[in-house]
């Protein structure tokens, strides 16, 4: 593994090389920085052309100024870089700190884009697969290919022009007519009943639940005025947290007799989180990075305790789904408070909470939930514009792939030794058909900082993307090469996570 | 597992699972196999991937929309010096009609003065869409075709004679998977920009973009290879130029289309956005992605001039895509392979 | 078409005389394209506490979809009709629940193909826990030990270390040991065997058959065996039922339906198996000594004229390597082999996977690069060539492959891939290279209009003629043939050898024939070369090499043979028990 790294690092390193200096060509031949100047007739017109061409070290060949930037490159990697500024702009400042402002936003949008389309196109994969050619798959083909085919730049702007205007401008007062509950319930009748399928029957009475159920829940929620102040509240936290419980359980223990102590230790840590979550009430307002952190690692601690105490002979699983179930309890509470923030940033954004430029709100000043509340508000709508084509891709692959494995000899192994579906889909067929897509993630990441490029000009961002973009439409090579730079570190990185993942799928693969 | 490894379309382990489908023939579907083949009479293998390709729903109706969209934009404002039956010039402005909005109706169904409305300064925005089509679709295919071309080429020498040819090649896609594509699409781009024109522009992407195809090229040829019918071949002393052309590329021209058409499909989106970034086609000249990007800030008052382009480019990439969905299963009965 | 047997001998206690597996009018239909198209009808068929019943029959006969269609394992495009009754428990149409309680705990599978038969990415041992933990209300640590005891009762060498390695650590025969160790772990009733031993070399192979006859014994439960090969049937089975594009042809006691078939098929069926030792036995050649140091010469080549003092092909101490790739090392395939091939004689190349056989044949037709040593066509080395300096050469040598479906390009006609050599070589062209394929469609027999055929538009024993004809298109002196007859039916084999003998007899080429079919081989071959491990373990006439083996490996490869006859196999076996007790010490 040590030895894989170190390995890698090499290769990584005369990777990152050559494609940044393939790219430090392309960026020189592809303009002349001096050309505003040149053209330019005002005063001190010399003294501006040298100062810049000292600066860009434009009196040097090329190669060598690749060298020198190489060279400059290599301060900020070498100890007690100061010196260290990955090359000067044209304007003469320093490009580092630029970098350090937009380096953090862009890899929250990124991150969060593929961490996202990956689950849910991996969740959407598996089940279009084992449903194969129902009206289910057959829509989330369609939504693929749509996915496939959508310009990013126009769906941002549309996002933009009806998500978050027209939200916010409903959020200043939300009422809904009965028309419009009635409609949003039959709309999620129509989807539920897709999603689930089954025979006419069950349709029809899936279709009337989850109208129904929707329908209601928004009346509810209306009348209390949640969408003023929106709330999971303690009992949302346990009664989600028992639900979330049981899925786990099911789904990757199954609820034989022989696995229902996984089920009561999953159960039971749901409750014990909750109570924890109860009792840390005082601590939220004043949560720090810190506290979070302390308070995560002791719900963890608690499910792996109580899978330990309860667990009996299926005591691994019983503490790997318990310590599941204590992440998931965290996430309920974050949301919780989240939500409880709301009505605080709601004040502070002047009533328009739903972001549409810029990563962050200027001079917010809030708490640890509402900095984080209107972060994530901020990264809402750019992380769905790029998402999209990731998730297509994802969900096309896993599907794909999962139907591949279901042909397998070992799957059908797995049915001739009576195995339940559950098993084998989840531990045969799931489990081989994650490993093809360990290399995609790697080769789609380049492709959303790509689509990250495009959102953040939509969006306003002052990022990566629009490091690169202003540098490029300026002739200022030093800001693009900076965002060439971070792009192929980052990739090889992300490349490297991927073997690294993909090794530990596959035991046939060794890493050297 | 070590003969297997030879096969391997690529260095990194990604293809094993799906290499392992197409080496087991489990008996039952043998079995099944050969009844099939007792029941379809003997077609030749296009005739068969004709047929394939018509029963395809979503893909004739791809198809039929990807040619009423190019005739659409080629016939009404004409092409070249060939006039079209258009009667506006997209180059003209014209006194604003109802603040420019669409006459477009369907029901009753009328064309109306401006169908698609008019920009700010008046110009017919039908016109303008159709000569943007024009661009956009120009570009795409000539991406599609020098992309295809050079991708094709490099793949299959790497594939046939390994060595320093496989060699550079697997370090420059090492070196490519980190640039992201639209970026050094924007570079090239802007490079491009003095020589001018949609034509050089549309050529300069091709060069960038054939990397993904080269790869799939390869990893065909490295397979294909090492198949009997090709030692067969080189047995009888068969020339490289002989086995490649003959024997190898015939073999591979379905993935070859597919990925063709695919490429067309991204090269449409790629060069939308970079249009709307402003790397792309150069005002005066206009392209879809160059209009959306010149009438942004007119969203709220005048939306239709953002609707319309918008439309035909996911109507595009939507027809080629289903089209090369289409071609896939055509040409590989056995859906849904993992693509590599 | 119920069959009455009784069980072979009566070791089995009494009481339980109802029948395991009843099939009564089973039927299989695949939707293929829009329409239903039958594999299999009207099957029946009883299996009795304690019996080995063995359905064979050719590729497409509905054998194994019979079988597979018993447990509903068969893909969701298919349809299963009629009886199964599991001790009076109706299978066909069952829940989904019921049958899964059936599947791995009343009902064990074994299958072919043990290197995709098993979950890449699990141990082997949780793959038979696993199986233990489904059935029984056990605890993880009791199945661990019970998977360990079934590794032991199945002869996997270590058997606790193999528990947690994975299957790709381990070899074909250990695998398919660990496949048997989970169809056996629940103690089923019956053991449904598909192909168990087809995809395995015949030394383990016959390792195989003993561990699944000593299972029998020891485990008191029946087993179904679907198989093609006539041996293994004669080797493990007590009733046998033959199967012909998905119905039941004939069944009955095994003796009865080798001795005395009653339906034509069968005879037929039975006559194209190649049988070990018929030949010689038969003595329908006669043999001559060898001359020393080069060629043996054939009773059936006799009026030829006297071999010339070059042979055909001449290895003097041939090493062939695969490069090392990246860390992988490089690997000698074939170490220090030296033969020779008179010109008109066939020589059989025999050996398990992984000896080296393969290697050598395309090294000989210039397709792999010779490490050292020389390989001389008739009189000229061919190793080291180049390309340009080789083509003339290619001319006097050809190669028939194993896999008549991969050696054909699929997007070339018939006529083109057969007049390839022709246009490359003797630069002929349309109407005069037309002639010459519409010679060499004749001579292999197959009608003119097959030449705008596509591979894919014709059988498997179709597309291997083809594959002859391209070899004997130039007239070579040298012909490799690489287990041509492998991938076929016995029944296209057979007539696939006939032809070959015909025109070998008409053409008089040389002939490499590698096989893994010591039968095979035992017709064709005058003389036979036996390799073990890169090595040239034996060399000598065809009777010296089967009847007198020296090497003591030579003789547990003819020993592991089975033999399409209950009563010879029986005692073949009973002599390989001996010989393996007495070779234990001998052979390392």
């Amino acid at each position: 593994m040590f030895v894989f790294v170190v390995r890698r690092a090499v290769v990584s390193f005369f990777i990152v090389l050559a494609s940044t200096a393939l790219m430090y060509v392309l960026v020189a031949l592809s303009g002349n920085p001096l050309k505003d100047l040149l053209e330019y007739n005002g005063p001190g017109r010399e003294a501006r052309i040298a100062a810049r061409t000292a600066a860009l070290n434009l009196d040097v060949p090329i190669p060598g100024r690749y060298v020198l930037w190489l060279q400059e490159v290599g301060t900020c990697v070498a100890p007690g870089g100061d010196e260290c500024t990955l090359g000067l702009d044209r304007k003469l400042r320093p490009v580092l700190p630029q970098l350090d402002v937009a380096l953090g936003s862009t890899m929250r949008l990124v991150i969060a884009a593929t961490v996202l389309a990956l689950l849910l196109g991996v969740v959407t994969g598996v089940v279009t697969a084992l449903r194969q050619y129902s009206t289910f798959d057959y829509s989330v083909t369609f939504i693929a290919f749509l996915c496939f085919s959508l310009p990013v730049f126009w769906v941002s702007t549309l996002l933009k022009q009806y998500i978050a205007i027209d939200l916010n401008t409903w959020l200043q007062d939300p009422q809904m007519t009965y028309a419009s509950i009635g409609l949003l319930g039959l709309v999620a009748g129509l989807i539920w009943t897709i999603v689930i399928g089954g025979d006419a029957r069950r349709r029809l009475v899936v279709a009337a639940v989850a109208a129904a159920a929707t329908s209601g829940t928004l009346i509810v929620l209306l009348n209390v005025g949640w969408f003023r102040r929106p709330a999971l509240g303690i009992a949302g936290i346990a009664v989600s947290a028992l639900v979330l419980a049981f899925l786990w359980s099911a789904l990757f223990a199954g609820l034989r007799p022989r696995t229902r102590p996984v089920l009561y230790a999953s159960l039971a840590t749901a409750v014990a989180g909750t109570i924890v979550v109860a009792l840390a009430q005082p601590l939220m307002a004043e949560m720090t990075w810190l506290t979070f952190g302390a308070l995560v690692l002791v719900l963890i601690a608690l499910g792996l305790g109580i899978g330990y105490l309860v667990g009996g002979h299926t005591r691994r699983l019983a503490m790997q789904i318990s310590a599941v179930t204590a992440v998931s309890v965290v996430v309920l509470m974050s949301v919780d408070q989240l939500m409880r923030a709301y009505p605080a940033l709601f004040k502070a954004t002047g009533g328009r909470p739903m972001a549409t430029t810029g990563s962050q709100t200027a001079n917010l000043n809030g708490t640890f939930w509402e900095s984080n509340l209107d972060l994530g508000l901020h990264l809402a709508l750019p992380t769905l514009a790029i998402m999209l084509i990731s998730f297509a891709s994802y969900t096309r692959y896993t599907r794909a792939s999962m139907l591949d494995v279901m042909n397998q000899d070992y799957v059908r192994t797995a049915r001739a030794k009576g195995l339940n579906e559950r098993t084998v889909v989840v531990r045969h067929t799931f489990r081989n058909a994650l490993i093809p897509l360990a290399t995609l993630v790697a080769f789609d990441f380049a492709g959303v900082l790509g689509g990250a490029v495009v959102t953040e000009t939509v969006f306003g961002w002052s990022g990566m993307g629009k490091l690169f973009t202003s540098g490029l439409s300026n002739i200022d090579p030093n800001p693009v090469m900076a965002f060439f730079l971070v792009t192929a570190v980052a990739t090889v990185l992300f490349n490297m996570l991927a073997d690294i993942a993909y090794a530990y799928l596959d035991p046939r693969i060794r890493l050297r | 597992m070590t003969d297997l490894r030879n096969d391997l379309p690529d260095d990194g382990p990604a293809i094993e699972l799906a290499m392992g489908t197409l080496v087991t023939l489990d008996d039952d579907l043998a079995e099944v196999d050969v009844l099939a083949q007792q029941s379809v009479a003997a077609r030749s293998s296009t005739q068969t991937v004709m047929r394939r390709f018509r029963q395809h729903r979503a893909a004739m109706s791809g198809f039929v929309v990807l040619v009423a969209i190019i005739l659409l934009a080629f016939s009404s404002i004409g092409f070249g010096p060939v006039p079209g039956w258009w009667k506006l010039d997209f180059k003209i402005p014209m006194p604003l009609v109802d603040a420019g909005a669409p006459t477009l109706s369907v029901w009753p169904p009328s064309l109306g003065e401006h169908p698609f409305g008019q920009d700010n300064i008046g110009r017919d925005y039908f016109a303008l869409t159709m000569k943007g089509a024009q661009q956009s679709l120009i570009i795409a295919f000539l991406v599609g075709i020098v992309g295809t071309v050079i991708g094709t080429v490099i793949g299959a020498c790497a594939g046939y004679f390994r060595g320093w040819t496989e060699a550079v090649l697997m370090r420059l896609t090492d070196v490519m998977i980190t640039i992201p594509l639209l970026a050094v699409a924007a570079v090239i781009a802007v490079s491009s920009k003095g020589l001018g024109g949609v034509w050089i522009l549309g050529a300069f992407l091709g060069l960038v973009t054939w990397t993904g195809l080269a790869r799939i090229v390869r990893g065909e040829f490295l397979s294909l290879r090492e198949k009997e019918f090709v030692d067969a071949a080189r047995s009888v002393g068969a020339s490289s130029g002989r086995i490649i052309f003959r024997h190898i590329l015939p073999n591979t021209i379905g993935v070859i289309i597919v990925a063709a058409t695919l490429a067309i499909s991204s090269a449409i989106l790629l060069e939308s956005a970079l249009s709307f970034l402003g790397f792309g086609v150069q005002s005066p000249d206009t392209s879809l992605g160059q209009l959306i990007n010149s009438y942004r800030s007119a969203m709220t008052t005048r939306p239709w001039l953002f609707w319309w382009p918008g439309l035909f480019i996911i109507a595009i990439a939507l027809a080629v895509n289903f089209i090369g969905d289409g071609l896939r299963d055509a040409f590989d009965p056995r859906q849904d392979r993992v693509k590599a | 078409m119920a069959i009455e047997t009784q069980a072979p001998d009566l070791r089995r206690a009494p009481e339980d005389t109802g029948p395991i597996l009843e099939v009564r009018g089973l039927g299989v239909d695949f939707r293929v394209d829009g329409e239903w198209v039958m594999a299999a009808r009207d099957v029946d068929f009883t299996i009795k506490p304690g019996e080995v019943l063995a359905v064979v029959g050719e590729s497409g006969s509905g054998k194994s979809v019979s079988a597979m269609g018993i447990l509903g394992l068969l893909p969701k495009n298919s349809r299963t009709v009629g009886s199964a009754t599991l001790r009076g428990t109706e299978l066909i149409g069952a829940r989904p629940a019921a049958l899964r309680a059936v599947r791995g705990n009343d009902v064990g599978l074994i299958f072919q193909e043990p290197m995709t038969a098993l979950n890449p990415v699990l141990t082997n041992g949780f793959q038979v826990s696993e199986v233990l933990l489904s059935h029984q209300n056990i605890s993880p640590a009791q199945a661990r030990e019970r998977a360990i005891e079934l590794f032991r009762l199945v002869d996997l060498p270590n058997p606790e270390g193999r528990y947690d390695s994975y299957p790709h650590q381990l070899s074909g025969g250990q695998r398919q040991r660990v496949m048997i160790a989970m169809a056996i772990a629940c103690d089923p009733v019956l053991l449904i065997a598909d192909e168990p031993t087809t995809a395995l070399d015949v030394t383990v192979q016959a390792e195989i058959l003993d561990l699944l006859r000593t299972l029998h014994h020891r485990l008191d439960s029946a087993i179904l065996l679907i198989t093609h090969d006539m041996g293994v049937v004669a080797d493990l089975a007590d009733t046998v039922v033959v199967m012909k594009d998905g119905r039941v042809v004939e069944s009955g006691p095994i003796r009865q339906v080798f001795s005395s078939p009653r339906q034509g098929y069968t005879r037929e069926l039975l006559a194209a198996v190649p049988h070990l030792g018929a030949q010689i036995a038969a003595g329908q050649l006669v043999v001559r000594e060898p001359a020393p140091g080069t060629a043996a010469v054939t009773a059936g080549l006799e009026d030829r004229a006297p071999a010339p003092v070059v042979p055909a092909l001449d290895l003097r101490n041939l090493v062939l390597e695969y490069p090392s790739r990246g860390r992988t090392p490089a690997f000698r395939a074939v170490d220090d082999v030296s033969f020779s091939i008179a010109h008109g004689e066939v020589l059989g190349l025999v050996g398990e996977s992984g000896s080296g056989k393969t290697t050598i044949g395309r090294a000989v037709v210039g397709l792999l690069p010779v490490a050292s040593g020389s390989v001389s066509i008739g009189g000229t080395d061919v190793a080291g060539l180049s390309r340009r300096e080789l083509r003339p050469l290619r001319r006097r040598s050809a190669i028939v492959f194993q896999d008549p479906a991969a050696s054909l390009n699929p997007r070339m006609t018939i006529g083109e891939s057969i007049g390839e050599p022709l246009f490359i070589h003797e630069k002929l062209r349309k109407a005069a290279l037309d002639r010459r394929v519409e010679a060499l469609l004749d001579q292999v027999q197959l009608p003119h209009a097959y030449r705008n055929r596509f591979p894919h538009e014709l059988s498997g024993g179709q597309r291997q003629r083809v594959g002859i004809a391209r070899a004997l298109s130039l007239g070579p002196d040298l012909l490799v043939a690489d287990e041509p007859t492998s991938a076929l039916d016995v029944s296209v084999q057979a007539h696939v050898l006939e032809l070959f003998q015909e025109l070998q007899r008409e053409q008089g080429f040389a002939c490499l024939f590698i096989s893994h079919d010591l039968a095979v081989v035992e017709i064709l071959a005058s003389r036979v070369a036996v390799l073990h491990r890169g090595k040239l373990a034996e060399i000598g006439t065809r009777e010296e090499v089967l009847l007198h083996p020296r090497e003591p490996y030579t003789r547990r490869l003819i020993a592991a043979a089975p033999v399409p006859d209950p009563d010879e196999q029986q005692t073949r076996r009973a002599g390989r028990a001996a010989a393996l007790a007495a070779g234990a010490d001998a052979e390392d």
